[in-house]
């Protein structure tokens, strides 16, 4: 069986509601044309929105039996190879960031099916394997934590006496503490977890260290099953602990994941169980008077990119501005902003990726852009694959600037 | 000729009318079999509650707000073209039953009338035919050209047909609105009754191209009207 036959039914089979609308309802009016910054710098056809859908529609849809339709697809003067090469650029080169949805008069969500496509491109073989391996590797966490815990549980140990040396002397981490109220999603390495312990012990928060890591690649490939077994061991975790609300760090796709995928996966598992990105726990605390900082303690002009699972995916969209306007004298938004901002370039797992680098640099181009614009020195921002995107596009463009965390600026602004 | 006429007139409206609602009730139900997605799929900022969300949805079909503030050049070509359609639309209540109601509050006789059918009918007529030349452009230049497909042209042809055959009869013909009442019912309840003479033979024409368009509805990317407002409560889920 050819690939081209075999992307066809597996592509089939991920056909869900939704998807049928868009491929129904898409009159391929071109507003999205406009919306891609991908098709912003490349002018390539596989690269609008529209096209994307009308490339996975040709395949999967008209017609009984797959090989009758490749068959008509090779006689439009598609190649097989061509087909799949086209197809390759129109998955893979994609953020997921669904500014095209913005932009569709009907919301159209290309994401949706750039997912579903992914998926089957990798069934094949097709695509940065190395996404695949980390999401692999998030999946078996679960089953090895007993092995690497006792080394984890060190490693904390060894920061939070660094901590209580540097910041608070009765500053802990705790690390599966049951009866915590708020059980703190990590990313691998100790940058998402010093601010948020600062904050969280200035706050006199009950709170705990998960042993996992927010991070889920699998959903950047579209794996959606092993999506969920990654999200599932913290689930567990914060059931085992009966935690009140699981906290997400600065992380966009893993904040998407617990936002929009949660409720559908565990449906009762986590009723009662309140899900939130640091950002909203961070804003509240400021708002109730739980934590203070020393207002100007930052005057650097400063902007905020609005990372996109995190804004128009997310709905957070003052929090991380509440929080900075306290922190800083010169904030300039860039233009346009919210959820009409232009995607870093760096998304839907293409930061894990090496060889999608050239291609990520080239679809930055509007963000530096945005950025020289604002005359910004730094560029704050609340994801992970945006803050390593933007400092890339730093190097590349020489833009002279530095990339923040919203919660660097609160932890190093608080007053205890 | 005749015969092919005949057809027109007599026959083939009960095939359209049956493929037109049976089509788009076998789109319903091939929307309907496919399987929900579990997650919420949304867009923000997003209304709260459900009654917010669906008229928020609402709002949007009715004004194209969304694509107004992202795209002008086409929010004016798509909103006026679909301003003029609704018009029309509601307008050819008059081919089958009239608005007595209207006339007896404005006491207006059968000229009055005419008069202002004529002028509101002329009216939504360029409101919907000038933009679907624009559209039409737009198709033949820049990247959109690379997303236009045979059926995107035909629709547009096929809109343009209807238009300028009922442009004839607007302008070039005086209807008599009484023959069109008598010839209507007449299909509705089988008793076939003589075509419209007042008209000329634009009438024919014009019917018959609205006939190929119901048939062609369900099985086209004009689905959108129905599926648009789905899709949109999609991204408000």
């Amino acid at each position: 069986m050819g690939v081209l036959t075999q992307l066809v039914q597996n592509l089939r089979q991920r056909i869900s509601r939704p998807l049928q609308y868009y491929y129904d309802v898409c009159v391929r009016c071109g507003a999205c044309i406009d919306a891609c910054h991908f098709y912003s710098y490349s002018r390539d056809p596989a690269h609008i929105p529209a096209y994307r859908v009308m490339l996975a529609k040709r395949l999967t849809q008209g017609g009984n039996g797959s090989n009758e339709l490749v068959r008509w697809y090779r006689d439009l003067g598609m190649l097989d190879g061509r087909a799949v090469e086209e197809l390759e650029k129109a998955m893979w080169e994609c953020t997921g960031c669904r500014r095209c949805a913005v932009f569709c008069p009907f919301d159209l969500d290309t994401a949706l099916m750039i997912s579903a496509g992914r998926y089957t491109l990798l069934q094949e073989g097709i695509g940065p394997e190395m996404i695949a391996e980390i999401g692999n590797a998030e999946v078996s966490k679960g089953e090895i934590i007993d092995m690497i815990k006792d080394f984890y549980l060190e490693q904390v140990k060894s920061l939070e006496a660094r901590l209580q040396e540097e910041f608070a002397s009765d500053l802990q981490i705790p690390v599966e503490k049951e009866g915590a109220r708020v059980l703190y999603v990590p990313l691998v390495g100790e940058h998402a977890i010093v601010p948020a312990a600062k904050i969280f012990h200035a706050a006199g928060e009950d709170w705990t260290l998960s042993l996992f890591t927010a991070t889920n690649h699998s959903y950047f490939v579209g794996d959606m099953a092993k999506a969920k077994q990654a999200a599932r061991w913290i689930v567990e975790e914060a059931k085992r602990l009966g935690v009140k609300v699981i906290a997400y760090p600065e992380c966009g796709h893993a904040t998407r994941t617990l936002f929009s995928f949660f409720e559908g996966w565990f449906g009762d598992e986590i009723a009662g169980i309140e899900r939130v990105n640091i950002l909203q726990l961070v804003a509240d605390y400021l708002q109730e008077g739980r934590i203070r900082v020393q207002p100007g303690t930052f005057d650097v002009p400063l902007t905020y990119h609005d990372p996109c699972n995190l804004g128009r995916n997310g709905g957070i969209f003052e929090e991380p501005r509440l929080l900075i306007r306290s922190v800083a004298t010169d904030f300039r938004e860039l233009t346009p902003n919210r959820e009409l901002n232009w995607c870093c370039g760096g998304g839907g797992g293409l930061v894990a990726a090496p060889e999608m680098k050239e291609v990520r640099m080239k679809a930055g181009r509007k963000k530096v852009e945005q950025i020289q614009r604002t005359g910004a020195k730094w560029v704050v921002t609340a994801c992970e694959n945006c803050k390593a995107q933007l400092r890339d596009l730093n190097e590349h463009y020489k833009l002279d600037v530095e990339i923040k965390g919203v919660i660097d600026l609160v932890a190093d602004a608080l007053v205890l | 000729m005749e015969v092919v006429a005949f057809l027109f007139y007599y026959i083939t409206p009960y095939i359209a009318v049956a493929v037109f609602f049976g089509g788009i009730g076998y789109r319903l139900y091939r929307w309907w079999k496919r399987p929900p997605v579990t997650s919420h799929l949304s867009l923000y900022p997003r209304p709260r509650g459900r009654a917010g969300r669906l008229l928020d949805a609402l709002v949007d079909v009715f004004t194209l707000k969304g694509l107004l503030r992202v795209n002008k050049p086409l929010w004016i070509g798509g909103f006026v073209m679909h301003l003029g359609l609704l018009l029309i639309l509601i307008g050819h209540i008059r081919a089958f039953t009239d608005f007595y109601f209207l006339w007896d509050l404005l006491q207006w006789g059968e000229e009055q009338q005419h008069q202002f059918s004529a002028v509101a009918g002329t009216i939504a007529g360029i409101l919907f035919t000038v933009p679907l030349f624009y559209l039409l452009a737009r198709r033949w230049s820049g990247p959109v050209k690379w997303l236009s497909t045979p059926e995107d042209y035909f629709l547009l042809f096929l809109l343009i047909t209807i238009a300028l055959t009922g442009f004839h009869m607007r302008l070039l013909t005086r209807v008599a609105v009484d023959e069109l009442h008598t010839f209507f019912r007449g299909l509705a309840t089988f008793q076939w009754q003589p075509a419209p003479t007042s008209t000329g033979t634009a009438f024919i024409y014009h019917f018959a191209f609205v006939q190929i368009l119901m048939v062609y509805f369900p099985f086209s990317k004009l689905m959108h009207t129905i599926g648009g407002m789905f899709s949109k409560m999609v991204a408000r889920s």
